[in-house]
């Protein structure tokens, strides 16, 4: 594979489909080192082909989430070639998290844990953990300098343990009562915006040693991961998902809050884990319309969305063509 | 987060009066609160992007037309 150098934005599709294309074939190369047995092949392979993951049938939409280190690294050095490793690392540990989350929530009946149980769930993700290991490994046959390959598997496994202490954090048992805003804010960059995080992290690192450059990118990474995370939140009050699973999430908060009297007692039995009450989501969906809570989770989605912009600037004007990532801005 | 930005919309959402100024002139209702100049810039961009967030279908539909961005769970 050659290098290839930034082409026009306006032929989307193309290079869309090339980069992922060859994402898709350094995932495989990892995976045929599995032993030869066909099941568990087909189980590991599997969370990678749902939505958004690196084997995704779609994985040329309009923002390429399993492209983002690539994207990163072409935007520094004119090349991408040399972070395919991180960026199907990035995929097997998304994965992963899949995997490990659908065992934790146990609220996905398409699940692994569900149609296979928990056992098999867990030794699928144990693989898939060790497949991101073996995929970083291959940065040394892209001519990367061994001390970027250490300096890069540190930052990966670090973001790994802040996802799992966000994680913690959203699984002890007084999270869904007393959680501020603060702390949602906190347990979104650690769970949630991890993996976009550490894609704009490693594909920086592997594009240049300008620290501020890396710490710029990892910015961008971040704050786009809370925005996506709270977006996440509108939709899944806008569905009902979460008003049925009474999870506590932005909007919440703020309404929580910032009401009192009858429309602050519904929201306590809709949210706080009263077994034997189930809420009204219509009702608790209008409430949290009617109390400004969705306008304001769109307000603070938007305050991440133009950090994320910010921090893209910065880069620009630090020398990097940054037009391909701002697909991810909207 | 600010408490002010909290203050803010619970005042818009609050108070019909200051609902319809904001409508009609929203940096008059913003010169009543202390915000940061991000802030501002977010409140004023989700306006004139989205609107005043008023019912999930208005809001998703809203979501969809501005922004092709709006597909979440990367």
């Amino acid at each position: 594979m050659g290098s290839r150098t930034l082409t026009s934005v306006h032929n989307l599709g193309m290079w869309q489909k090339r980069q992922a294309e060859q994402l898709r074939e350094e995932i495989e190369a990892v995976l045929a080192a599995l032993p030869n047995e066909a099941s568990f092949h087909d189980l590991v392979k599997r969370p990678l082909t749902h939505a958004k993951r690196g084997l995704a049938a779609d994985s040329t939409h309009n923002q390429p989430w399993a492209l983002l280190p690539l994207l990163v690294c072409e935007a520094i050095s004119g090349h991408y070639e040399q972070a395919l490793p991180v960026a199907a690392a990035v995929q097997f540990l998304m994965a992963a998290s899949d995997v490990f989350d659908d065992l934790e929530d146990a609220d996905c009946p398409e699940s692994l844990s569900a149609r296979y149980g928990p056992a098999m769930a867990i030794n699928t993700a144990t693989a898939l953990l060790s497949l991101a290991q073996r995929a970083e490994v291959r940065l040394e046959a892209r001519g990367i300098d061994a001390r970027i390959v250490v300096r890069a598997v540190d930052a990966v496994s670090s973001f790994c343990i802040n996802a799992c202490a966000g994680q913690h954090l959203d699984l002890s048992p007084d999270s869904s009562t007393s959680i501020s805003e603060d702390t949602y804010l906190r347990m979104a960059s650690l769970k949630s915006a991890w993996a976009l995080e550490c894609a704009c992290y490693v594909g920086t690192l592997l594009a240049t040693a300008n620290e501020e450059l890396i710490a710029t990118f990892a910015l961008f990474g971040r704050d786009l991961g809370i925005a996506v995370q709270i977006a996440n939140d509108i939709h899944g009050i806008g569905s009902g998902n979460d008003i049925a699973k009474r999870k506590v999430t932005l909007p919440v908060i703020y309404a929580l809050a910032q009401t009192d009297g009858d429309a602050r007692g519904q929201l306590e039995r809709a949210f706080l884990r009263q077994a034997e009450f189930v809420p009204d989501a219509q009702e608790v969906r209008d409430l949290l319309f009617r109390t400004g809570a969705m306008h304001y989770a769109t307000v603070i989605m938007e305050l991440y969305r133009q950090r994320a912009g910010d921090n893209l600037s910065r880069a620009r004007q630090a020398g990097a063509n940054v037009e391909r990532l701002k697909l991810f801005l909207g | 987060m600010s408490q002010t930005l909290q203050a803010l919309v619970k005042k818009i959402f609050g108070d019909e009066k200051t609902k319809q100024q904001f409508l009609a002139d929203p940096d008059s209702v913003l010169r009543q609160f202390t915000l940061t100049e991000p802030e501002k810039r977010a409140v004023l961009s989700t306006h004139a992007r989205l609107g005043l967030a008023t019912s999930g279908p208005q809001l998703e539909a809203s979501l969809k037309a501005a922004d092709p961005w709006w597909a979440p769970e990367p």
